[in-house]
């Protein structure tokens, strides 16, 4: 069956192919590349950090120094008023923030995607039902509503995620629907509808495919939305409080008086932290967007 | 003697396409005297759009021009930026492709039309208002269009309007030459014909050499004294036109003219022109029995106002086994809303269609069952097929929704059948790898995978280059005769209806004002919308004139 094989060969060669162009053209960007470089050792060290570093540092029983003690030799970025590394917990910050902003963004792209072409596809009531509700919670202020869920859901990671999830979605819906209306507008279309093609078929054959660059460009830049709400949701104390995240930290800082105190060692490096990641997404997320938007290329 | 008003000596273009360079136009000789009109035909990609453009050099950087091009005994190449301004316009001037596009649709025509007057003022200095108004109320004039239309948008003229003003502008500086690149190309028949005879008169008046582009050998033949036809950048025939259209020495002008035959010559009647030889008639040919018919059906539209508008106002048509019908009408007259309605996709108000003598049902199993049966060809190739998907899977879309059993052999079949021999060459292909000739049968192929007794073809072949055109009417002709497959081909193209339909029904304002077999409708037409589209059809125009010389 060598010749049943060759179609699929050359299907695969040809998507080697275009991956590789798109790769080049991504690759092409300084910035964008920088940003996935320094993306991509994030990600590795805050995979590794059980292996490289200690836990138990972050354990307010069993931290070491000094209450509040400036940068030195043992603690580069100082301790907070418990006597832990402010280093240690910044970077153990990452893990969290990284799966909660991973996760979310998952999470608001699925329901964005799926609301954004069902409505461009059924049209009619369908479609004005779901942009109102769209609308809905489009207008209302996210983060009262994260606020509200993770106070009504128990407190824990999946919470935050959830609370996220469920707030980041519209634009991308209304991305999507836009994206879906300009595809289904194609002839092609309406090739398919007279091939006996139904709904399933349209979808995911033409419409899905179509919208998939576009929904992974805004993917990236959703994360960094997420990294900063999780954030901000940890720093306002409705967090989980038994793991560390950046939020959780700016928060100690904030309550047990460090800020008061001059310790500027306890709020800078994870607010820096958070204004790295996001800035990577963000890098990430437009050099993604240029290569597949036909209209942003010059 | 006098100086030659255009005199093109050996001129070459070529354009640099990455590291490559690309020759576009090898070698064009063309003289054209004051007054004169030169036809310019060949197809897309035959350099005929280039070599009008290198005239004005409005040709894009990449493009590299050698030898002469004398305008009025001057060489344009070597123009200085100053001077090729106050050419531009004031000696020669250009008809741009596509009216629709080439106006601004923000500014008033009247303000159009002054643009080249204004930048480009006759006696030397600025004109006052007045005398612009006054200039662009006299261009509107010539050109058979209300002064008062000045004030109108571009969206508020219809197409033949637009070309209209597009002449108008060019005519603003009085220049001396000019170039029509496809004036009437996406024009309806009547509307072309009216375009015509406007352009002729007026160069024939104001002693204006013209130089026309079409792709349209009897458009070419109906207002030029002489006609160059152009393949792959250089001239295969130049002459008389009577002569170019009478008795074309080179193939390529041949096939040109072959492709758009002559309503009423009996040569062309069902022998579109295709270089595979047809399958005889088969013997036993008989009136079938009626296997989709369409009973006074009625669609409507509501238009902004909300009033009620009738796109297909109660159609009664007919196509048997082993029939095609040709469906003709010019744009708006309902034709391709009366096609989506026959296939199910746009819901009747009124009215029902039969498949094999039941009516067609509305939604579910039945309707997917009945679109096995009947499959459509859409106008544009380029845009009916998935950029994305290779011709394997364009083909196999069908068979997957049905869920055909050994979906490869049935797409090679398809494949087979649809003149795209061997399959294998073309099975992994992308669309944009392809010709437009052979994304149209891609396309027919899809259609023909499913193995339906009827295929709705809305103008197969408008978007296709002439020498396409008469193969994909051959393999549309050869399918009704080897597999009887009847056939509904949607079309603004008496031609070529005369070219391979048994039957031909003519549409207008959404009703059906003629039927009958194509030798009573065409050679002998009742109605009055019939007659002035066959008297519209710019081969008649050059018969007359023939005649009369």
């Amino acid at each position: 069956m060598t010749t049943a094989e060759t179609p699929r060969q050359i299907a695969w060669a040809r998507r080697r192919a275009s991956l590789r162009r798109t790769w080049r053209e991504f690759a092409g960007q300084r910035a964008a590349l920088t940003g996935l470089v320094l993306l991509g050792a994030t990600v590795v060290v805050a995979l590794l950090l059980p292996l490289i570093s200690d836990q138990s540092g972050l354990d307010v029983t069993k931290a070491t120094g000094a209450p509040l003690s400036p940068p030195n030799g043992d603690f580069w970025l100082g301790t907070d008023n418990f006597g832990r590394s402010v280093l240690l917990m910044t970077v153990w910050g990452t893990r969290i923030s990284l799966l909660v902003g991973f996760s979310a963004a998952l999470l608001s792209v699925v329901i964005g995607t799926l609301i954004g072409i069902t409505a461009a596809h059924f049209g009619g009531w369908v479609s004005a039902t779901l942009l109102r509700f769209t609308d809905f919670f489009l207008v209302l202020p996210s983060l009262i509503l994260a606020i509200a869920l993770s106070a009504v859901l128990p407190r824990g990671v999946g919470t935050i995620i959830i609370a996220i999830g469920l707030t980041a979605w519209p634009s991308t819906a209304r991305l999507v629907r836009a994206q879906t209306l300009t595809i289904e507008s194609r002839p092609y279309i309406e090739r398919a509808h007279a091939l006996g093609g139904g709904h399933l078929h349209i979808i995911g054959r033409h419409v899905l495919p179509g919208v998939m660059p576009l929904v992974l460009a805004n993917t990236t830049l959703v994360v960094g939305n997420a990294v900063i709400a999780d954030a901000t949701l940890s720093f306002l104390g409705v967090g989980d409080p038994n793991s560390v995240t950046w939020g959780l930290v700016l928060e100690n800082a904030l309550n047990n008086g460090a800020i008061s105190r001059g310790a500027w060692w306890n709020v800078l490096p994870p607010g820096i932290a958070i204004v790295l990641v996001v800035l990577f997404f963000t890098l990430v997320g437009r050099g993604l967007e240029t290569v597949f938007n036909p209209r942003l290329k010059k | 003697m006098t100086t030659p008003l255009l005199q093109l000596t050996g001129l070459n273009v070529t354009y640099a396409v990455g590291d490559s360079d690309v020759p576009a136009v090898r070698g064009v000789d063309l003289t054209l005297d004051p007054g004169g009109t030169l036809g310019v035909a060949g197809e897309s990609g035959s350099g005929k759009s280039t070599v009008a453009m290198s005239v004005l050099r409005l040709l894009p950087r990449t493009a590299k021009i050698d030898g002469e091009i004398l305008l009025d005994g001057e060489d344009v190449t070597t123009m200085k930026w100053g001077r090729l301004r106050a050419v531009r316009w004031a000696e020669a001037s250009v008809v741009f492709q596509g009216a629709m596009h080439a106006l601004n649709p923000v500014r008033r025509i009247g303000e159009q039309i002054a643009e080249p007057l204004r930048l480009h003022p006759p006696s030397g200095k600025a004109l006052t208002d007045t005398e612009v108004d006054a200039r662009v109320a006299e261009l509107l004039t010539q050109v058979d269009l209300p002064p008062s239309r000045a004030g109108a948008y571009p969206h508020e003229l219809s197409g033949g309007q637009k070309q209209r003003v597009m002449i108008a502008m060019a005519l603003a500086c009085s220049p001396r030459l000019i170039i029509a690149d496809e004036p009437t190309t996406a024009l309806d028949v009547i509307v072309q014909a009216q375009v015509l005879t406007l352009l002729t008169r007026l160069v024939a008046d104001r002693h204006i050499g013209l130089i026309m582009i079409s792709h349209d050998l009897s458009v070419l033949a109906a207002t030029c004294e002489r006609i160059a036809v152009m393949y792959d950048g250089q001239i295969v025939e130049e002459g008389p036109s009577a002569e170019v259209m009478g008795a074309p020495k080179h193939e390529h002008t041949r096939a040109l003219a072959a492709a758009f035959p002559t309503v009423g010559d009996p040569v062309s009647r069902f022998a579109p022109a295709t270089s595979t030889p047809l399958p005889p008639e088969p013997p036993d040919r008989e009136a079938g029995e009626p296997l989709l018919a369409a009973e006074n059906l009625r669609v409507s539209f509501r238009d902004r106002t909300g009033k009620r508008i009738d796109a297909v106002a109660g159609v009664d048509l007919t196509v048997s086994r082993d029939e095609i019908v040709a469906l003709v009408g010019q744009s708006g007259s309902g034709k391709t809303t009366f096609a989506r309605t026959l296939l199910g996709l746009q819901k009747p108000d009124s009215g029902v269609v039969r498949y094999d003598g039941k009516p067609v049902p509305a939604s579910g199993a039945g309707l997917k069952a009945y679109r096995r049966q009947v499959q459509l060809v859409l106008q544009d190739p380029t845009s009916a097929l998935n950029p994305a998907h290779t011709v394997y899977e364009a083909v196999a879309e069908g068979p997957r929704i049905h869920q055909l059993a050994d979906e490869r052999a049935v797409v090679h079949r398809a494949l087979e059948a649809a003149e795209l021999r061997p399959a294998e060459k073309y099975a992994d292909r992308l669309p944009h790898q392809l010709s437009g000739g052979q994304r149209q049968r891609v396309v027919i192929a899809g259609a023909l995978a499913l193995e339906p007794s009827v295929v709705v073809a809305d103008e197969p072949v408008a978007s296709l280059d002439a020498s396409v055109r008469g193969e994909i009417l051959g393999l549309l002709l050869r399918l009704r005769r080897e597999l009887g497959l009847a056939a509904l081909v949607i079309t603004h193209d008496l031609g070529l209806a005369w070219n391979i339909a048994d039957r031909v029904a003519v549409m207008y304002h959404g009703e059906l004002v003629e039927t009958g077999t194509v030798e009573q409708v065409l050679l002998d037409p009742q109605h009055e919308y019939t007659k002035s589209l066959l008297a519209a059809l710019p081969g008649g125009t050059a018969q007359r004139r023939t005649v009369e010389t």
